[in-house]
């Protein structure tokens, strides 16, 4: 992965600065990271939110996944479908309908089938499916996410935007969280986006650190999902936040009263 | 949807069923490749997977039966809320085969397991025996076109199924107690049977309880055979129909107890959770009359059906292209544009992508700084790439020039141009790259030892001429300053923007020619490619250039800006008089190539997002502090880069009319005479291009030619 080689991780920085442990409160490390979506996942077990836990075979690793599925406005963007629709019209099995189709006539009607339910007639259906992994590189949660159609077919990412977050385009041009691209699933190996976690300290550690001062517990998970879930469509509803259990050992390492003294700069 | 059956009589009305649509993640796809390339090979046999259909999507959803790529682990959990559905995938290893893979025995066959188990019981002790699916595929993993058709079988009844009572929901016939006790009956039975969702179940409900029991219970739990109610776990949103898995059930219904069953009641289950609320109450209840059975059915299988209709409303497969998310070429392509994309979308939104990408650039030299200018083109997504060079590949070379590697030195060595256009496709396929092995006529070289070495020679300009005129930005980057000096007289001649580059020990040059205003004559056939209007200006070509402290000049519009031969004073084709720099790549600082073929490139860039292209007014030092002409910032005529102090100046400098390349009279020369003129400068020595440039002269009338050059020292 170029991009993890190319970025210092911010812990090192940090060590090398000699900064004080507490300001590393805002990484994670791994156990906490399970501890984290351990929770997390309870919440959404009672909120039947649908998120899950994914082992990859043979291998202690695993990720968060979970789908959902929306209609796209995409309709609203004539050229995209209309292109789209052209592509699969040029490869078009349909056209060898004959050697294809059923030949019995009598099979392919049925009186007891609803049939007036066209494709698309209510807009492109779109699957997406966003997948939460841990980076030792950077110590954060990274999101992974696709979208496609229901023939499997992923979107690029423009299609994405257009289609349901155009809300949300603005903040992710502006954002700090901004560092979308396109790499490869470290467990799965397909293409994915990633939201890049090389910024995610930076706007991590503010919030941390006034959870800290207030005194308040705070799931790393979930406080970075609220962040970034919206900015790809991902809906993380507010019970997340307000309903944290109070789990001591889902707290930041090295936080003591004296660390709350220090200020951040 | 209730349009359809509006208009008859309801007393005929017919039960019709929502039809599952097929749902496939891409995550699915890599997994049947991998299968496929490690697995299955060239074994068609059937393979056991996986389906579910979900319970509590939002209203508007088509009834979707879903495979993940989990789908090939038969037995694996399956998601929360979530009905297993166990299928058969038949995977062709030919189109020919999938095309004429017989269909109806396909589904002949399948439907044929699910009557049996109906007429063996097996299906009432386990009722998820009446969902299944078949999968037809065809994998062209060359392409990456996947074609593939669902089945989903089902029974059909001779005649239709006739609603009594129309759907209504359940808070219409259920009280909010009963529907509270029917929610946590069913939950209990999930329980107790150990999954998240029980397809099928009897449902007994009174004003005082709700019951429900599994199907294989019927003989204790139904009592009485005129108010029977069966449960469906339903996947479908829609208010008048149910979906599709309660079709095989109705079957089994009436085939085991269809005789003494008078109304039947189906109660369709459906299970949302919204924002942390669950509802059943938009669960569907209504009444019909099951068909009695034809004495066949229970000795032959009845008639079926299920094939999936493609999106085109017709009887047929389907096909998904898949090459852009699994093609590695495609995933390169994608993934360059995307990362600049980002480029734009975060940094600089008004950058004009296309301008630099579209950009066709001919790189004259594949030495150590045509190989950096390659590759930071290619990082700037240019697509259209070629190299000239009549150099082949040395042992000293690939440790200087990224391009070429151990190998490539083997046996002679490589030709340098077109083994740099072997790596740039390695690098990225997405690239257009071309490579031309030629030498490059220069002055005061002759070519005239024979009729083949002038043929050869007038060949090899053509061929250069060509070349310029289909290219969009020229890159000087050869090893020597007389090499330089045609294709700056061809590329002024045809208005075509140059990019210069030069290395000394630890200094360097990167410079943008000045580009001349546009012909007169032919405005019709060659407006420049690198300017914004041609319409801009007036038709005088430059004026005449007042010599003195030139690189003093501030606000030089493009088109006055000299050429790399602009501040000689001698004309190119001696090179013991030069003085600038030049000639040294090979002991010039290794780091030096790199910072200034990638500002050569980086200049390009600039020069095309500024409005007007190469007749942009160039910036200088002075301008680094005032507010930038382009996204990218500024425009400067030349980069003089000082390694020994880390530091870079920005001079701009004026075309010198006596200049030996870009000069009106030598244009003009060119543009008359053609190789003619060029033979003349070929074969003899740099005083014919001194005095036809009038610098003889100049030479006699100053001695001090020192002010000309861009010492080091140089305040600038
Ligand atoms: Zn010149």
């Amino acid at each position: 992965m170029e991009e993890e080689e190319e970025a210092v991780p911010v812990r090192t920085l940090l060590a090398n600065r000699h900064i004080s442990p507490e300001m590393s409160s805002c990484f994670l490390d791994e156990e906490k990271f399970r501890q984290c979506c351990q929770l997390f996942l309870e919440h959404s077990d009672s909120l039947s939110d649908g998120w899950r836990w994914e082992s990859v075979k043979d291998s202690h690793e695993g990720y968060l996944r979970k789908t959902a599925l929306g209609t796209s406005r995409r309709r609203s963007n004539p050229d995209q479908i209309s292109e789209r629709e052209q592509q699969q019209t040029s490869s078009d099995p349909h056209q060898e309908k004959t050697s294809l189709s059923l030949q019995n006539n009598n099979d392919g009607i049925d009186d007891g089938a609803l049939c007036c339910l066209r494709e698309g007639s209510s807009g492109v259906v779109i699957q997406y499916e966003y997948h939460i992994l841990y980076s030792n590189s950077y110590q954060t949660p990274v999101l992974y996410f696709r979208a496609s159609t229901l023939d499997g077919k992923s979107l690029s990412l423009e299609d994405v935007w257009d289609s349901v977050h155009s809300n949300y385009r603005q903040r992710l041009q502006n954002g700090p969280w901004d560092t979308i691209t396109q790499q490869e699933h470290p467990l799965l190996g397909q293409s994915f986006f990633v939201l890049h976690p090389c910024r995610t300290e930076e706007f991590m550690r503010p919030v941390m650190q006034a959870a800290l001062e207030a005194d308040r517990q705070v799931n790393y998970v979930v406080t970075w999902l609220s962040v970034v879930g919206p900015v790809v469509g991902l809906d993380v509803p507010l019970s997340y936040c307000t309903q944290v259990p109070a789990v001591p050992h889902c707290t930041f390492n090295s936080l003591h009263p004296a660390a709350v003294e220090t200020s951040p700069d | 949807m209730a349009a359809v059956s509006r208009d008859k009589d309801s007393a005929d009305q017919k039960l019709q069923f929502a039809p599952f649509s097929s749902a496939l993640e891409a995550g699915f796809w890599h997994q049947l490749t991998q299968k496929k390339l490690n697995d299955y090979r060239l074994d068609e046999s059937p393979k056991n997977i996986k389906g579910y259909y979900y319970n509590g999507d939002p209203v508007g959803l088509p009834t979707r039966l879903t495979l993940e790529f989990s789908a090939f682990e038969a037995d694996g959990p399956s998601p929360a809320r979530c009905c297993p559905v166990t299928g058969t995938l038949y995977n062709t290893n030919t189109l020919e085969a999938f095309k004429t893979s017989d269909k109806k025995a396909l589904l002949e066959q399948q439907s044929k397991e699910i009557w049996e188990a109906i007429q063996s019981d097996a299906a009432l002790k386990d009722p998820s025996l009446l969902c299944s699916f078949l999968l037809l595929t065809y994998a062209d993993l060359k392409k990456y076109h996947y074609y593939y058709w669902f089945c989903f079988p089902a029974l059909c009844f001779s005649e239709g199924i006739k609603i009594l009572k129309q759907p209504v929901t359940l808070a219409e016939v259920f009280s909010p107690r009963q529907t509270s006790g029917l929610q946590a009956a069913y939950d209990r039975l999930c329980i107790d049977t150990g999954t998240s969702a029980v397809p099928y179940f009897l449902v007994k409900h009174s004003e005082a309880a709700v019951e429900v029991a599994l199907l294989r219970h019927w003989d204790s739990f139904i009592t009485d055979f005129n108010k029977v109610t069966v449960g469906v776990y339903d996947p479908c949103t829609l208010p008048q129909h149910p979906g599709w898995p309660l079709r095989n059930l109705l079957f089994l219904i009436a085939s085991k107890w269809g005789p003494q069953l008078g109304v039947l009641e189906v109660l369709c289950f459906r299970d949302r959770t919204l924002q942390g609320t669950r509802n059943i109450q938009h669960s569907i209840v209504f009444q019909v009359k099951l068909p009695v059975l034809e004495q066949s059915d229970n000795t032959v299988c009845p008639k079926s059906v299920g094939w999936e209709k493609n999106p085109k409303g017709a009887m047929g497969p389907r096909m998904v292209n898949l090459s852009e998310c699994m093609d590695p070429k495609r995933l390169a392509e994608s993934s360059v544009d995307l990362n600049l994309k980002l480029m734009r979308w975060r940094l600089v939104p008004s950058l004009n992508l296309d301008k630099v990408t579209s950009t066709k650039c001919l790189l004259l030299g594949a030495g150590t700084l045509g190989c950096n200018v390659a590759r930071t083109l290619m990082g700037w997504g240019v697509r259209r790439i070629t190299f000239v060079d009549n150099a082949k590949i040395s042992y000293s070379n690939p440790v200087r020039q990224h391009l070429y590697e151990f190998e490539d030195c083997l046996g002679g060595g490589k030709d340098k141009a077109s083994a740099a256009v072997d790596r740039l496709g390695k690098i990225f396929p997405g690239v257009v790259a071309e490579g031309h092995v030629m030498s490059i006529p220069m002055p005061g070289h002759p070519v005239n030892f024979s009729a083949a070495t002038v043929s050869q020679a007038q060949k090899d300009v053509e061929h250069l001429e060509k070349l310029i005129t289909e290219h969009d930005v020229i890159f000087l980057l050869m090893d020597t300053r007389e090499s330089r000096w045609l294709p700056t007289v061809i590329a002024a001649s045809k208005r075509k923007l140059v990019i210069n580059s030069a290395l000394g020990f630890d200094t360097f040059v990167v410079m943008r020619h000045g580009l001349k205003k546009p012909k007169p004559c032919d405005a019709t056939d060659s407006s420049p490619s690198i300017s914004s209007s041609a319409s801009s200006s007036s038709s005088t070509p430059a004026e005449p250039a007042h010599l003195p402290a030139a690189s003093l000049f501030s606000n030089i519009p493009g088109h006055r800006l000299g050429c790399y031969f602009c501040n000689d004073v001698v004309a190119p084709g001696d090179s013991t008089r030069d003085r600038t720099l030049d000639q040294q790549c090979t002991v010039s600082r290794p780091g030096l190539a790199m910072i200034a073929g990638a500002l050569a490139v980086e200049l390009m860039v600039s020069i095309l997002q500024h409005s007007e292209g190469g007749y942009a007014v160039a910036s200088s030092s002075d301008d680094r502090m005032n507010e930038p002409p382009t996204s990218l910032g500024l425009v400067p005529h030349q980069i003089r880069g000082f390694l020994s102090r880390f530091d870079n100046v920005l001079p701009a400098s004026l075309a010198f009319d006596k200049c030996t390349a870009c000069s009106q009279v030598v244009l003009d020369s060119y543009e008359k005479d053609g190789f003619n003129f060029l033979s003349k400068v070929f074969n003899s020595s740099h005083s014919f291009l001194e005095d036809l440039t009038g610098l003889t002269q100049l030479h006699q009338e100053t001695q001090n030619a020192e002010i000309w050059d861009m010492s080091d020292d140089e305040s600038i």
